[in-house]
């Protein structure tokens, strides 16, 4: 649609403007991240940079360090769990003649469970985790991000496999593949560009989670990163540099991956959650 | 879409080849784990919280000791003011946010969709806020928003202007957590509706640009009217969020000050790991469901009808 240069140049001064809004505040927590303490509590704007806040960050006997590597083992087992059980399932439910309302049925069950708050749960599951014997483990975060990370991931795993003609899976079969032959050797690489897309959404869920790394870990050591940073922001006393840093820590890696895998990432953000 | 409508039509030719071809032990196992998993860390949670919400529940050495009260927890609901008051809360966070996010995206994603370039960098830019941890959106807010050391302030008193305290009021502390989310989730709402703009065949919109709209005609009483189901699939996506919203108010106000902006999800927290309450947090928790349960319905009833008016 043609517009005069007038109407153009506001809807630009408008898009720029939002656009500066949205980095802005990104930009001020690098900026204090690299503060002196001293000019992070200064009355006016004092601009004198330090490294001293990542230098207590990564101080070996601060909890950091650990509550990342806590953070990458649970990004990296969590959604290679979710990923997994969603395309089998996905796969399945595509491909394999279930009965239409049987598949409409198992998708409205899981688009339901989304709208559960995962606080109402949290009573039930601590029950289950005392059970097991999981309370203040890696691997109950591990399973309780993939677990409500599912209904989303089926749901987009199954729709990305309905692109997939059904004759590719047949004439795979006649030439004698297995059932799991054919759906690891034929179906699957061809939805990789869908998986990849689910398996990045996810793992920036399972990084940013922070709920169930509150409520079910002890803090410390047995924590991932979120709830690291929420010990630095005691009502009374906030350290804004540690805080910061650690913030900085916690957002660059996504926000180079948002660079790096934006079409994977729209695709998520967009796609199975219409359906969903 | 013209993928699966180009598969739909063969596969109806071979129905009676794949029936005992793709029915295989493969077609349930492939399911099985998804079952297990939602069974074992969803469906027995709710169990469990079912059976805690009709007892007294209390963590002795290790082990959870039930004593069966009948509908005891759910007679104390009523008298609960703070409980009403999360409700309250989180209905006004619900409506503000979803409205404001809701709008303020739809016209987003409108003016995008005009720029002559541009789009791409635009859109790379403002899915940031949607993929940033929310704790780390609660700490970068902290830094522009506090009172003391906050970047607003400092401009404000470099200006020579009165400060701002809005975390520290209670209506200004709503308002507080209420922007952070429109910042936060604003990109969300634009990404859904520019996704489902780009999808619009331009021919529709030039053909109105021919017969005479104005740009703003178009966009009213073409490209809206096409735009409502992105628009109402956002708006759904949005209350959902917000139903769950928990981590910015814990961090940045901790549903302060008093109870100002003690959401539900907020509540509960404190009724269990505060107080210990386990069995009234049950109760609290399916109290919550049920009013959820009973939101969906209307909405699908509501959609339901809107389709049979507009059928009919």
């Amino acid at each position: 649609m043609r517009s005069s240069l007038s109407s153009r140049v506001i809807i630009a001064i408008i898009l720029i403007a939002t656009a500066v809004l949205t980095i802005l505040p990104i930009v001020w927590l690098i900026v204090t991240a690299f503060l002196q303490s001293r000019a992070i509590v200064a009355p006016g704007i004092d601009i004198s940079f330090a490294l001293q806040n990542f230098q207590s960050v990564f101080d070996p006997s601060a909890d950091y360090g650990r509550q990342v590597l806590n953070s990458l083992l649970i990004v990296v087992l969590g959604t290679a769990l979710c990923v997994v059980v969603a395309a089998l399932a996905g796969y399945s439910l595509s491909q394999l003649n279930w009965s239409p309302r049987g598949v409409l049925i198992v998708l409205a069950g899981l688009g339901l469970l989304q709208v559960v708050p995962p606080m109402t749960l949290v009573p039930g599951i601590f029950v289950l985790l005392n059970t097991l014997h999981l309370n203040n483990t890696l691997g109950a975060l591990i399973l309780l991000d993939a677990v409500f990370n599912l209904p989303f991931a089926v749901i987009m795993a199954k729709f990305y496999f309905d692109s997939i003609p059904v004759e590719l899976r047949e004439s795979a079969a006649i030439d004698g593949a297995s059932d799991f032959g054919a759906f690891r050797r034929i179906m699957l690489p061809l939805a990789m560009p869908g998986i990849s897309a689910i398996t990045i959404f996810t793992a920036i869920q399972v990084w940013n989670e922070f709920l169930f790394g509150l409520v079910f870990t002890t803090g410390g050591t047995s924590a991932p990163l979120t709830v690291g940073i929420a010990t630095l922001i005691q009502p009374q006393q906030i350290q804004y540099g540690p805080m910061a840093a650690v913030g900085v820590v916690t957002a660059v890696p996504i926000i180079v991956l948002g660079i790096v895998a934006n079409r994977q990432i729209v695709a998520g953000l967009t796609r199975g959650a219409v359906k969903g | 879409m013209t993928s699966r409508l180009g598969v739909e039509t063969p596969p109806r030719v071979s129905t009676p080849r794949r029936r005992h071809q793709g029915g295989g032990a493969f077609k349930y196992l492939a399911v099985l784990p998804l079952i297990v998993l939602i069974l074992g860390l969803i469906a027995f949670p709710l169990g469990a919280m079912i059976w805690m919400a009709f007892g007294q529940v209390r963590i002795v050495a290790g082990q959870f000791d039930y004593t069966p009260i009948g509908f005891g927890n759910f007679e104390r609901i009523p008298a609960d003011t703070t409980f009403i008051t999360s409700l309250v809360n989180s209905a006004v966070f619900i409506i503000a946010t979803v409205v404001i996010t809701v709008v303020l995206g739809t016209i987003l994603a409108l003016l995008t969709d005009r720029m002559v370039r541009g789009q791409q960098l635009f859109q790379n830019v403002l899915i940031l806020p949607a993929i940033i941890a929310p704790v780390v959106i609660s700490i970068i807010w902290l830094l522009l928003l506090s009172p003391q050391f906050g970047l607003i302030n400092k401009v404000l008193s470099a200006l020579h202007l009165p400060i701002q305290t809005l975390l520290g009021q209670k209506a200004g502390a709503m308002a507080a957590i209420i922007g952070v989310d429109v910042w936060h989730w604003t990109p969300i709402v634009f990404l859904f509706v520019y996704t489902a703009l780009r999808g619009i065949d331009s021919s529709i919109i030039e053909a109105a640009s021919v017969d005479g709209a104005s740009a703003f005609q178009t966009a009213r009483s073409v490209i809206l009217p096409l735009l409502v189901p992105a628009i109402a699939g956002a708006a759904a996506i949005r209350v959902v969020m917000g139903v769950k919203v928990f981590d910015e108010m814990y961090l940045l106000t901790f549903g302060g000050p008093g109870d100002a902006t003690t959401v539900i999800s907020i509540y509960l927290r404190s009724v269990i790991f505060d107080r210990f309450d386990y069995g009234y947090g049950a109760a609290l928790s399916l109290t919550v469901l049920l009013i959820m349960l009973v939101v969906v319905l209307l909405g699908l009833g509501a959609r339901g009808l809107t389709r049979r008016f507009r059928s009919a």
